[in-house]
């Protein structure tokens, strides 16, 4: 900030001058504020699930090797995919094709509308999501979590490469939002990223 | 109304004294009160504050009981309050609360026993009167309600009172009244037709008409005058000011500040609120009762409000000081001064209540400008920095993020990133600011990193890498809105 004279009489035009130069000033301070010392940023930076999520896995599931994530946002939502030792990524040339047409209906056709999540199937850990295909197999996604199906990842649809490449991220099966106590006891039966690590021996 | 209260005694006792001598004499006989008496031919102004008595000019006697018409009212006597001298008591409880103000209005709320219908009134005159000369000779001037008599009876010594005039300002005393018997439909027959008449159901009397039945039965009708009033009525009074607006504009240089107090399960989120630092010391130096805090639009808890700052507006509720030019902006240092600087306050100033209109006014439509720090998995090159900047009013798919679907509506709404622009930091290739001017209602941190592709085109696909956002800061707000 300037400090202007009490004694200077300031007229119009050294008044808009002093605007400029406070107008100036603001701009190099709100460039500092910008601009952070690299110094102190991380060489790689946790991503956005890292940060958002808490890690899960259902291991074995109904099946060995059926080895699923669940990815717990704070807000209790759950994202449910394959995890990298799931038994369908041994298959040659991987996951296929992506069929959410199982079970009584098709879990993609439902509309989930509203706050309240009107239409939202309710459905048990181990109701099925969806059917995955190998070259030679096919393989049954499960819910793993006990909740509401808020949605299923249409995009596999056309796109079912996406499991191959990125199941982590844009390869995510559903998303399911389960009541706080049901939570807890599916939690139960979960391990953690670490655990996972050490029994699957993956980094 | 100044010449009026001019007006000496002598003036008050020639204009009551021009009233008609037997229609007094017969409401004093009726116990109707004074300036009941007054009301009903239709007198005005100051006469009401120390009204001549009746029962000396016209030589009669008045019934020292409670009125029938006002119930008490206009006599000042009420089950809770006995007190000759109701302005200086008025007075004297508005001086106790420290108010600033160089006006005040009385507001006034009765009970509905009370016959305050001025055409009944007017009826009620004309069925009795109607054929006496003074009333031909167009000598009645109609009727004036309880209420307004309450305020000539009171408004000429509070204005004295108090020093100052009153009118319609933000400074209000307000007097209520209450009835034991408000609600009893029955017990009054006049009140009844009064209440009959104003809901269009027939009368008791059958088909004829109100006025009618005054003109043709007005013994019935005035049965009012023949029964003892019997309770008077509960009295309250208080004070208070209709609630003010400051405007503004506010920055957050805080990552761990919230816009609004955030409380989940008795746990505080974050170490303080914009709300709380402005509308606390602004609270505080207009010593009013509460406040309320409005802003266009709001950011996340870590994300800080830097450039021209946020519209904010707080809304002050019963302020005992009126702020001046020169206090506001003194209440704009003290927030401003605070050693945290968490927060920083720009262009506060008092506001009409306007201003609502001023911040609601294109809040839906206004862009708003960001700048995120971004990494990408691989080096930034040359090509990226064009192809960001090339893309103009760029269409994004948003479904709702994961991080508010627990209680937004899923749904997938199409955005617009006006312009981009990257600018690399000194010593990183991987990292970036990203400066970006959006729509309002674009998520800008799901627009990073792609929320496991929900959201698309993201700067990640753009750029065909992973793409992580590790601050964000808002940069403009494109609004006319407190920008001076």
């Amino acid at each position: 900030m300037s400090t202007i004279n009490k004694d200077h009489i300031v007229d119009e035009s050294n008044r808009s001058e002093t605007k400029l130069v406070e107008e100036e000033e603001e701009e190099e301070d709100l460039q500092k504020l910008l601009v952070p010392d690299v110094q102190n940023l991380p060489l790689i930076p946790p991503s956005a699930v890292e940060t958002n999520f808490a890690t899960y896995f259902a291991l074995d599931f109904m099946k060995p090797a059926h080895d699923q994530y669940v990815y717990r946002h704070a807000n209790g939502l759950c994202v449910i995919g394959l995890a990298p030792s799931h038994v369908a990524f041994k298959d040659e040339g991987g996951i296929t094709a992506v069929d959410f047409n199982v079970g009584k209906s098709d879990r993609s056709g439902m509309k989930v509308t509203g706050k309240r999540k009107k239409n939202a199937q309710h459905f048990e850990s181990n109701t099925a999501l969806c059917k995955i295909s190998t070259k030679n197999d096919s393989y049954i996604v499960r819910c793993c979590v006990k909740g509401s199906l808020l949605e299923v990842n249409q995009q596999l649809i056309k796109q079912p490469e996406l499991l191959n490449v990125s199941a982590y991220r844009e390869g995510y099966i559903a998303i399911i939002m389960p009541k706080p106590a049901d939570w807890l006891k599916v939690k139960a039966s979960l391990v953690s990223l670490q655990e996972y690590k050490k029994l699957r021996e993956v980094n | 109304m100044e010449k009026e209260a001019e007006l000496g005694e002598k003036e008050f006792e020639q204009m009551v004294r021009a009233l008609p001598s037997d229609a007094v004499k017969e409401l004093l006989s009726h116990g109707v009160c004074t300036r009941c008496i007054f009301r009903l031919f239709g007198l005005q102004g100051p006469v009401y504050a120390s009204p001549p008595s009746l029962s000396s000019l016209f030589d009669a006697t008045q019934q020292d009981c409670l009125c029938t018409l006002c119930l008490g009212i206009l006599q000042f006597t009420y089950s809770n309050v006995q007190n000759d001298n109701l302005p200086l008591l008025i007075a004297d409880m508005v001086k106790r609360q420290a108010y600033q103000f160089d006006t005040f209005s009385l507001e006034v709320s009765i009970p509905p026993i009370i016959i305050d219908d001025v055409n009944f009134l007017c009826s009620y005159m004309k069925t009795k009167y109607g054929s006496q000369p003074w009333f031909q000779e167009n000598l009645h001037s109609g009727c004036i309600s309880t209420k307004d008599a309450l305020k000539f009876s009171l408004i000429y010594p509070l204005q004295n009172l108090l020093e100052c005039k009153s009118n319609m300002g933000p400074f209000r005393i307000r007097l209520t009244y209450t009835h034991t018997k408000g609600n009893d439909k029955s017990s009054d027959c006049a009140a009844e037709t009064c209440k009959r008449r104003k809901i269009g159901e027939p009368s008791i009397v059958g088909e004829r008409s109100f006025s009618s039945t005054l003109e043709n039965d007005s013994s019935d009708c005035c049965k009012f005058l023949l029964e003892k009033a019997n309770e008077p009525c509960h009295f309250t009074y208080s004070c208070y000011r209709t609630p003010f607006y400051f405007g503004g504009r506010y920055l957050k240089y805080s990552r761990n500040v919230s816009q609004t107090r955030w409380i989940i399960d008795d746990e505080r989120m974050g170490e303080a609120s914009v709300e709380e630092i402005i509308g606390g010391n602004i609270l505080q130096a207009c010593q009013g009762d509460s406040f309320k805090f409005h802003a266009a639009g709001r950011e996340d808890i870590d994300v800080r409000m830097l450039g021209p700052g946020r519209p904010f507006l707080v809304e002050v509720q019963n302020g005992r000081h009126i702020p001046s030019e020169l206090f506001v902006k003194d209440i704009e240092k003290t927030i401003n001064k605070m050693e945290n600087k968490l927060v920083r306050v720009k262009n506060l100033k008092l506001v009409g209540s306007d201003g609502w209109n001023l911040m609601r006014e294109g809040e839906a439509e206004k862009q708003k400008q960001y700048a995120a720090l971004v990494w990408i998995s691989r080096p930034l090159k040359d090509e990226d920095i064009q192809c960001v900047s090339s893309l103009k009013d760029l269409k994004v798919l948003q479904r709702t993020p994961i991080r508010v679907l627990h209680r937004r509506s899923p749904l997938e709404r199409e955005k617009i990133i006006h312009w981009m622009k990257t600018e690399t930091i000194a010593g990183s290739s991987q990292y970036f600011l990203l400066h970006l001017c959006t729509q309002a209602g674009t998520y800008i941190k799901e627009f990073v990193h792609g929320d496991l592709g929900r959201t698309h085109p993201s700067i990640g696909s753009i750029l065909g890498c992973r793409a992580e956002i590790l601050q964000l800061d808002v940069t403009d707000i494109k609004m006319e809105c407190f920008l001076t």
